[in-house]
């Protein structure tokens, strides 16, 4: 068999005296949709950020693609590191916070990385950006600011944007967490079409229901190690740990 | 009280002197347009090195960071001093540059250009680093993510956004850098004040004085109501900008 | 235990640094005070110091630290002093506002080697002449400078409000004239190499040279200037003693040792003649 898409084993990461991940080993085949669910805190979003290395692991290994991206032990801050490239033209990432150039247009904001990383012309990265916001709705909102776009068309220009440099994984942060509820629904369309297309995607995420459809894989994270993971339906509606349990109640119960 | 008025507000001594003393005052102007252009970019240039990131340019941040401090911590005037003094005595340096009579202007013109710039170059690369830690982190760590260096991040996404955040208390600096070009005239360049000074001197009225803290009024104050309505307006932005993230 | 002393210590220093500072303060407030009484009662009360103005350094003519100021100028002052029964004190003034301050009554008289002009008569009274001045020509060692007349086209030094500038500015020519704040200031410059020539009083030149080498007096221009000791209009009776002490330290020799103490030469016979007939007149 090929080997997974990424692979983590024992990664931890501390930031000072807290240890916020001790040790997570995880598969996500490619074309895999990984759901990640847990309490705040528990280390679901470091996770995310250790992958496309904003948080560079302690300990542990990643191997994207078969390529371990970690130096190990100690790697420090990942900056000088060769694969912090290959790590970061594979990988993808969506924002809680959105996080677009509040001084581009949303056209602006999916073309800059693909010109200014890839090198690609201004004519042929505004081309696929074009392409790129049509596929999530908003050909008619490419000259706008983000100031002027809601909260749900602000996070489908961000991941545009992501997928505008071709990502083979993507991750996903509570990319709805911010938003009002009726704004969700498009988010979640649209990672929908993504996931139905065959990417790679990581998400954290709170949306219950979306995890059990869309989701091949649901892992639950608490305290800085996985809890339980497996068949959504399983995990979601027969959960097997206690913890897992309680968390599910309280969602629930929301 | 009638000595005093005599002796400050000689509206005969103003009068014959007043293109004299408006003269040496855009002399005060131009040592100002030229450190201002040089202090706006040297300021940045000191702000970008002091937060490259990693352990490879932590030396580059403490040679930036002892830099800012130092020209911080002295007066202006000494540097000026120091400079004029120093600078003619460093043999191993062309004497264009020892003694430097560019565009036609003495050197006590360039000396003072020099020592305003590196003190306000520090003050500028602390407005600047203020600016750079506005932006929300967020927008680094997107960029990062998209596959930019951090020099690209910088350059493409955080300074500009900086750059938007600081004309009120850069204005700030470039009041008190107007005001501090009359410090050249401790080496004998003949700007407003020397000018003024020279005036007493001869007619023994310091009402050149005067004329002179006039030009400097009609310059500055539309500047400072300037800087309070980008204040006013940056606080607009803000609260609308909160307004969006709670929403 | 070893901690409360050294904060006792600290607070100790800290209180003794605020009282120094207190007596320092309320020192200079009562001098001038007192400076202000002497000014109403002109120069009756002779144990009060005399206050004077000076340009401070101007060496050889005033020079020295606050308390300890010495020259030609404080010691024939001092001399004077003697003679009158009032010991000068001396204060550092800036000489482009000393004749305005010394009208206004900031101190009661000014020695600050101030050569006697129409225009400054205008503001202050001024004794008897003391010093026949003279202004030089300093330039580097070796220049191609030899007088007034080789300064057309160069970069010219003197000080702010002085007779050298004056000078400067009407006979020599320069392609610039730039007036420094302060007297060594200007002989700096020259030295740097920034300027080519200063025009400053002789006396001052010949110290610098002998001080700084390297630079070298290329001319001394006779300029017909005499310097006077300047007090305010109303202050007459003051004016008349310091002319009686000048003149008696002209005859009893006094003002020969001093004038060859800093200068290394004999005084003129200029200087006695000159006291002479404004005596007469």
């Amino acid at each position: 068999m090929a080997d997974p898409m990424l692979r983590l084993r024992g990664v931890n990461k501390s930031f000072g005296q807290l240890e916020v991940l001790k040790g997570v080993d995880l598969d996500v085949q490619r074309g895999e949709v990984v759901c990640i669910l847990g309490p705040s805190g528990s280390g679901k979003s470091t996770l995310l950020r250790c992958v496309n290395l904003l948080e560079p692991p302690e300990e542990g290994e990643i191997f994207l693609e078969g390529q371990d991206i970690c130096r190990g032990p100690g790697s420090g801050t990942g900056e000088s590191s060769w694969n912090l490239d290959f790590v970061r033209q594979r990988v993808g990432m969506v924002f809680q916070q959105f996080n677009l150039f509040p001084h581009k247009t949303a056209l602006e904001n999916v073309t800059m990385a693909p010109e200014k990383v890839l090198g690609k012309s201004k004519r042929e990265a505004e081309a696929s950006a074009t392409a790129l916001l049509e596929r999530v709705g908003l050909g008619d909102r490419m000259t706008q600011y983000p100031e002027r776009l809601s909260g749900g068309q602000q996070q489908r220009v961000a991941i545009a944007r992501a997928l505008a440099m071709e990502p083979h994984v993507m991750l996903f942060d509570e990319v709805t967490s911010a938003l009002d509820p009726e704004l969700v629904k498009e988010v979640l369309d649209t990672m929908r079409e993504l996931a139905s297309e065959g990417m790679t995607m990581l998400v954290v995420t709170h949306e219950m229901g979306f995890a059990k459809e869309v989701g091949d894989q649901v892992v639950f994270m608490d305290g800085g190690v996985i809890v339980e993971q497996g068949d959504p339906r399983q995990v979601l509606d027969n959960p097997q740990q206690e913890r897992t349990r309680k968390f599910l109640g309280l969602v629930l119960d929301r | 009280m009638k000595v005093f008025f005599e002796q400050y507000f000689d509206f005969n001594v103003m009068g014959e002197h007043f293109w004299e003393v408006f003269d040496a005052f855009l002399q005060n102007l131009l040592i100002w347009v030229v450190a201002a252009v040089l202090v706006l970019s040297w300021g940045l240039i000191l702000a970008f090195l002091r937060q490259l990131p990693g352990k490879k340019f932590a030396p580059v941040r403490f040679l930036t960071i002892a830099y800012i401090d130092i020209f911080r911590a002295i007066p202006a005037l000494i540097v000026i001093l120091l400079i004029s003094g120093g600078v003619p005595f460093l043999t191993f340096l062309p004497k264009d540059i020892r003694i430097p009579h560019w565009f036609g202007k003495p050197d006590p013109f360039w000396y003072g250009v020099a020592a305003l710039l590196l003190v306000f170059g520090a003050y500028m690369a602390e407005v600047y680093r203020a600016g750079i830690e506005a932006v929300p982190r967020g927008q680094m760590e997107a960029a990062r993510s998209l596959g930019m260096s951090h020099a690209q991040a910088m350059r493409h996404i955080v300074i500009p956004q900086a750059v938007t955040k600081v004309p009120a208390p850069m204005l700030n600096e470039m009041i008190s850098l107007l005001k501090e070009t009359t410090l050249v005239s401790f080496i004998a360049f003949g700007e407003s004040v020397l000018v003024s000074r020279e005036i007493l001197a001869e007619r023994l009225n310091s009402s050149a004085l005067i004329l002179t803290a006039f030009f400097f009024l009609i310059i500055i104050l539309p500047m400072a109501r300037v800087v309070d309505y980008l204040i006013k307006r940056n606080q607009l932005k803000i609260t609308r900008g909160a307004h969006i993230e709670v929403g | 235990m070893s901690k409360t002393r050294l904060t006792a210590l600290a607070v100790f220093l800290i209180a003794l640094t605020a009282m120094v500072l207190a007596a320092c303060g309320g020192g200079s407030s009562s001098s001038s005070e007192s400076s202000g009484g002497s000014e109403t009662s002109g120069g009756s009360e002779e144990s009060k110091p005399l206050t004077v103005g000076s340009d401070i350094p101007y060496p050889p003519f005033e020079q020295g630290k606050p308390g300890s100021y010495t020259g030609f100028d404080v010691e024939l002052m001092e001399a004077i002093g003697e003679e009158i029964g009032r010991e000068p004190e001396f204060i550092d003034s800036s000489f482009e506002t000393i004749f305005r301050d010394v009208a206004q009554g900031k101190f009661e008289a000014v020695m600050s080697a101030a050569t006697i002009t129409e225009e400054r008569e205008k503001v202050v009274s001024f004794s008897y002449p003391y010093y026949l001045s003279e202004q030089a020509i300093v330039v580097q060692e070796g220049s191609s400078i030899k007088g007034l007349a080789d300064l057309k086209g160069k970069v010219v030094a003197a000080q702010q409000g002085t007779t050298g500038l004056e000078l400067g500015k009407e006979k020599a020519e320069a392609s610039e004239l730039r007036p420094y704040p302060e007297g060594p200031d200007a002989i700096n410059a020259l030295k740097a190499g920034t300027v080519e020539a200063v025009i400053i009083d002789a006396p001052v030149a010949v110290n610098a040279v002998e001080e700084l080498g390297g630079i070298e007096v290329a001319e001394k221009v006779p300029t017909e200037e005499t310097y006077g000791i300047a007090v305010a209009p109303e202050s007459t009776e003051l004016l008349e003693q310091i002319n009686e002490g000048l003149s008696k330290t002209l005859a009893n020799g006094k003002y020969t040792k001093v004038y060859e103490k800093w200068f290394h030469e004999a005084p003129p016979k200029g200087i006695f003649t000159a006291v002479e007939e404004a005596e007469a007149e």
